[in-house]
């Protein structure tokens, strides 16, 4: 970190100086992303939160939907293995059996009751539910095309109880655990988040590009039509849409249907940008230098224009990301984005504004803050990004 | 002057152009919905018990005008909409369009550029303060609001809000009028029994915008304050509020303004979600109940145009605001 | 006694990097009627030292407590560094001192008018009514030789030509009589006949207000022709100063001396050129003793690092700080 920190002065030694000087652009960005302690923590936040989504059936002790669910721990708050109480010490953490009452006493409502003398062991590396990282199922109209692929099915999970349930997020009104939806939800929003980010990126260069790149009456026409669509509001204009959307789609076909949605909805705003630093750069005097010096058109566009402009790209990406995470969020809460049994943050924050939640079943909330760290991170990965590829940030 | 006039000419036949577009959008995704109105409407009657043909859905057609091909059944759409105003009957309820949102979108226009207002007013002041001051508390307390305005989106304020007045207060502040003036006609009681409870929307709504105006101005003004001009001014004598005042912030003010359009975009677009948590739509007061709990393209394709086409006024405003302030701006698009 | 008497002004930066010397140990005087030429490369410090003698600096400027900058008004001497508030310095901003830059169009607030920046300034330091102000604003800028003044006036920086933008700039600097204009490059950004055309302005408006100027640029060509004395300025000390006939004609630091012979020569087109060795080092590792030695062809080894060489005055009001100057004062 010699060179770029901030509390010694330049030293003076050649090497360092001419590891400075030749490094490529990569590794300048990289090195400049690391002095960022911000960015930097934010940026090991998300590799988590990814990892965990990626690995999601493997972290969780239940199914997050239906099947999973645990009948007799509806409603129940969170439980967090001890390994000490009363009656000792256990090297392996331990949780107390519960068991459900309903009697005149208590008006006839379920009432859970622990018994501390009954203890449940936690286990590492159990088997349970069967999960595949690969389930395809398409089907087509007709019968030729239909594909089914099961693959990478695996029956391991990190943990599990030798007895009953754990639930260490608690459980939601019919018994599903709330960790394991959390952490589904995670993988759902990123997937959503991808694919529609992915949609908008590819558009907005087509359309950003042919606008950028020709100038003219050409770009006059396509802005006025960006525009226009950029004025529309997404949420009102997509509640529209989807009261319309069949109820007989299956969860895969709304998931993608939301996804390309939600991508046809982003593209104008970077289709502005990369439109924008098209014009700009293309009038620069180092594109005509190049081409003074005989360079090609697609070395111009390669070596000059596109490095120019792809940081700043990435970091739009990065921007753009939560925003399609936000928007099918609150969708999802609505109720016109992903319902259930598919899990999305927003879904699982659906029962969330209902009076008897607030007033008792706080631990709903949880995945709100998973929520917000998620957007967070991506914000300041994005920020930390943006001001790492600006080569004169440091100067300001 | 003359350019002035120009600029104003030029822009409004752009704003006109914008909702034309608008409306060709808008106008076909009503059409992409499965069905069309006369098959609809019927197969309402149907599940009411009435026997519906084949004919009657014709004539049904016949009669709403929907066997005429595409461009002309736009065209008379727009038409209608932007010379008379009028939206038409809607699908399955048969009332007109007008009567059944007019109230409504009023009240919900009201509240958005309430919030776009109130956070500007709030952003303004602030970001141009804390550009001027190196006080480290007042920067990191800017720099925190931001960012929470960032990840907690306006939704997730009001479930906040709602979770502590709800936990600590026993209390929810739901609903936009008090179970006494909900259906009544507008009186000046009704009016204050309104703001008394708007303000919660209006707040919760602006909160984003605030957050991400007071970024920007501060971000626009530390850009203007290092500028030659500044320290040219300062060379002159000229300091204090004076120099804050004339010559970055007025500088700076214009992209802010240019913003306006989108964020009331923005703020459109958390309505419905707020809404939904704050419980304002039991009281039938807002444009996007009509949205979500009809069935009805027309109503939804007039609710979608009538929200975009205030952006779009909203935009030519500013626009022109923009070009009162800034001579550049009159002389890039015309001159 | 003259004007400006600027006498051992030290300033530095305070900065994350530590504290970084910008002005070391600076003196000079400027009389009525005189233009003072400050000659050096990009980073020796002739603009921080111009900004100073209006305090115009960043906040994280030091000045010690040597240093002082006095300036004669009418009725009394000011120092300005003494000068603490806002309030206290509008004597000086814009009043006893007037600044031009070398970006006339960035100079002018992109969104306010010529005449209206004009007589902002002069509302400030006169007591003239608006209406009075206005039409001294458009006298001068007759005086300075932009026809239909009166339609420029209201017009805005972007609309005026690169000289004429300039030119309003010295009408502004000029309108409320200072006794010292400070032109920080006003010549750089134009071409070589607008060029000529305002130095030709500058020297007549010299000889009709009686007002000093200092000339800050690293075009020596441009010295010769408008400066009456020259300091020559290297990483912000003054190495050599004197009456530019003498300076440029026998030149005794070898610093001055390499400037001179990188310029090109007329009478001997087809010559490589000879640039002064080395680069400029950065502020913040200024060496030791002579601030030069690190490039100087001359150096003497042992000492011109070990110690700060002082001024050795050569007669006529010349002097040069270099320890190659034998006792006699002439250049070895």
């Amino acid at each position: 970190m010699g060179i770029f920190s901030k509390t010694k002065p330049v030293e003076n030694s050649q090497d360092l100086k001419e590891s400075y000087f030749t490094a490529s652009q990569g590794q300048l960005i990289r090195s400049r992303f690391k002095s960022n302690r911000t960015a930097m923590i934010a940026g090991w936040a998300l590799t988590v939160m990814i990892l965990i989504g990626l690995f999601a059936p493997f972290l969780s002790p239940y199914e997050p939907t239906m099947g999973g669910r645990d009948k007799s721990y509806e409603n129940g708050p969170p439980q967090f293995p001890k390994f000490w109480d009363e009656n000792g010490f256990s090297a392996r953490p331990f949780l107390y059996t519960t068991e459900r009452k309903r009697s005149i006493k208590t008006n006839f409502r379920w009432v859970l009751t622990e018994n501390r003398e009954k203890r449940r062991y936690l286990e590492l590396w159990v088997d349970d539910w069967e999960y595949s990282f690969i389930d395809l199922n398409i089907d087509l109209p007709g019968t030729t095309f239909d594909f089914e692929l099961k693959t990478l099915t695996f029956k391991k999970h990190l943990f599990g109880m030798d007895k009953g349930g754990i639930h260490l997020f608690g459980t939601e009104k019919s018994g599903k655990d709330i960790f394991s939806r959390t952490l589904h939800a995670i993988y759902t929003s990123l997937a959503v988040g991808t694919l529609g980010v992915l949609l908008s990126f590819v558009l907005a260069l087509v359309i950003g590009g042919v606008a950028g790149y020709y100038g003219g009456w050409i770009d006059s026409i396509l802005q006025m039509i960006t525009d226009a669509i950029r004025t529309v509001p997404p949420i009102p204009l997509f509640m529209a849409l989807a009261a319309f959307m069949p109820d007989e789609w299956s969860a895969e076909t709304r998931f993608f249907f939301i996804a390309t949605i939600l991508g046809l909805i982003g593209w104008p705003t970077l289709a502005r940008r990369i439109r924008t630093h098209l014009l700009s750069e293309r009038s620069q005097e180092y594109v005509l230098a190049a081409e003074l010096s005989g360079a090609s058109a697609s070395h111009v566009i390669r070596k000059h224009l596109l490095p120019s402009f792809t940081s700043y790209i990435i970091v739009d990406l990065m921007i753009t990301f939560p925003y399609v995470v936000r928007s099918e969020t609150a969708l999802s809460f609505i109720g016109l984005g992903l319902t259930d049994p598919v899990n999305s943050l927003g879904s699982l924050m659906q029962n969330v504004s209902k009076a008897d939640v607030l007033l008792n079943y706080q631990w709903y909330f949880i995945p709100v803050i998973f929520f917000i760290a998620f957007v967070l991170a991506f914000v300041f990965v994005g920020d930390g990004l943006r001001d790492a590829s600006d080569p004169y940030s440091h100067t300001k | 002057m003359l350019k002035f006039i120009q600029f104003t000419i030029t822009r409004a036949f752009l704003s006109l152009f914008t909702l034309l577009v608008v409306s060709l959008i808008v106008f076909s995704l009503m059409e992409l919905v499965p069905a069309n109105c006369a098959e609809r409407y019927l197969a309402f009657k149907n599940t009411q018990g009435q026997n519906i043909t084949i004919e009657d859905i014709a004539a049904e057609e016949r009669r709403l005008g929907l066997d005429k091909p595409f461009p002309i059944r736009w065209g008379t759409w727009v038409g209608n909409v932007f010379i008379d105003g009028d939206f038409g009957d809607s699908c399955i309820l048969r009332l007109n369009i007008n009567e059944l949102l007019s109230d409504k979108f009023w009240i919900s226009l009201g509240i958005c550029l309430a919030a776009l207002i109130f956070s500007y007013i709030l952003a303004i002041p602030i970001g141009i303060y804390s550009a001027t001051t190196s006080n480290a508390v007042t920067n990191n307390f800017i720099r925190f609001i931001s960012y929470l305005g960032l990840a907690l989106p306006n939704f997730l304020l009001a479930l906040i809000i709602m979770l502590f007045s709800t936990v600590f207060f026993q209390e929810s502040l739901t609903g936009l009028f008090s179970n006494e003036f909900r259906d009544a006609a507008w009186s000046l009681d009704k009016f204050m029994d309104f703001l008394s409870r708007a303000w919660l929307p209006i707040f919760v709504l602006g909160w984003s915008a605030t957050a991400f105006a007071m970024q920007t101005v501060r971000a626009l003004m530390l850009d203007e304050i290092g500028k030659l001009y500044v320290t040219a001014a300062s060379a002159r004598g000229i300091s204090g509020r004076k120099l804050l005042w004339r010559y970055p912030a007025k500088h700076s003010l214009g992209p802010v303004i240019n913003s306006l359009g989108f964020d009331l975009n923005r703020i459109f677009n958390d309505l419905p979600v707020v809404a939904l948590i704050l419980t304002l739509t039991e009281a039938g007061a807002l444009l996007i109940d009509a949205l979500a709990r009809s069935n009805d393209q027309q109503l939804a394709g007039a609710i979608i145009f009538l929200l975009t086409a205030s952006i779009v006024l909203v935009n030519f405003v500013t626009d022109i605001m923009l070009a009162l302030m800034d001579p550049r701006v009159r002389q890039g698009l015309v001159g | 006694m003259s004007l400006l008497t600027v006498e051992n002004l030290n300033l530095q930066f305070d900065t994350d990097e530590g504290r970084i010397t910008a002005v070391d140990n600076v003196s000079f005087e400027i009389n009525a009627g005189e233009v003072l030429g400050l000659v050096g490369e990009s980073g020796s410090g002739k603009s921080v030292t111009a900004k100073s003698l209006m305090q115009l600096n960043p906040a994280n400027a030091v000045y010690s407590s040597e240093s002082s900058i006095k300036l004669k008004l009418e009725a009394e001497e000011v120092d300005v560094l003494s000068l603490k508030s806002s309030r206290e310095l509008v004597i000086v901003r814009g009043g006893a001192i007037s600044m031009i830059f070398q970006e006339p169009m960035a100079s002018f607030a992109p969104a306010i008018t010529i005449g209206s920046h004009m007589v902002e300034q002069l509302l400030i330091h006169t007591t003239m009514t608006k209406n009075t102000a206005a039409e001294l604003s458009v006298e001068m800028l007759e005086r300075v030789g932009i026809n239909e003044a009166g339609k420029r006036f209201h017009q805005y920086a972007f609309e005026l030509s690169g000289g004429m933008r300039q030119r309003a700039m010295i009408a502004m600097a000029l309108s409320t009589k200072p006794k010292l204009l400070i032109a920080d490059e006003p010549t750089t950004a134009l071409d070589v006949t607008i060029q000529a055309q305002v130095l030709d302005l500058m020297k007549d408006l010299v000889s009709e207000f009686g007002m000093g100027i200092l000339f800050i640029t690293h075009d020596l060509g441009v010295i010769a022709q408008v400066a009456d004395r020259v300091s020559v300025m290297y990483l912000g000390r003054i190495v050599e100063s004197g009456p530019v006939r003498d300076v440029l004609r026998s030149p005794a630091h070898p610093y001055t001396q390499g400037l001179l012979k990188a310029l090109p020569k007329l009478d001997a087109l087809d010559q490589p050129l000879t640039p002064v060795e080395g680069d400029i080092p950065s502020p913040l590792e200024r060496p030791p003793g002579c601030v030069f030695h690190t490039r100087c062809p001359e150096v003497i080894a042992d000492r011109c690092n070990a110690s700060v060489p002082t001024r050795t005055e050569l007669g006529h009001g010349h002097s040069s700080s270099c320890f190659v100057l034998d006792t006699a004062g002439k250049p070895a």
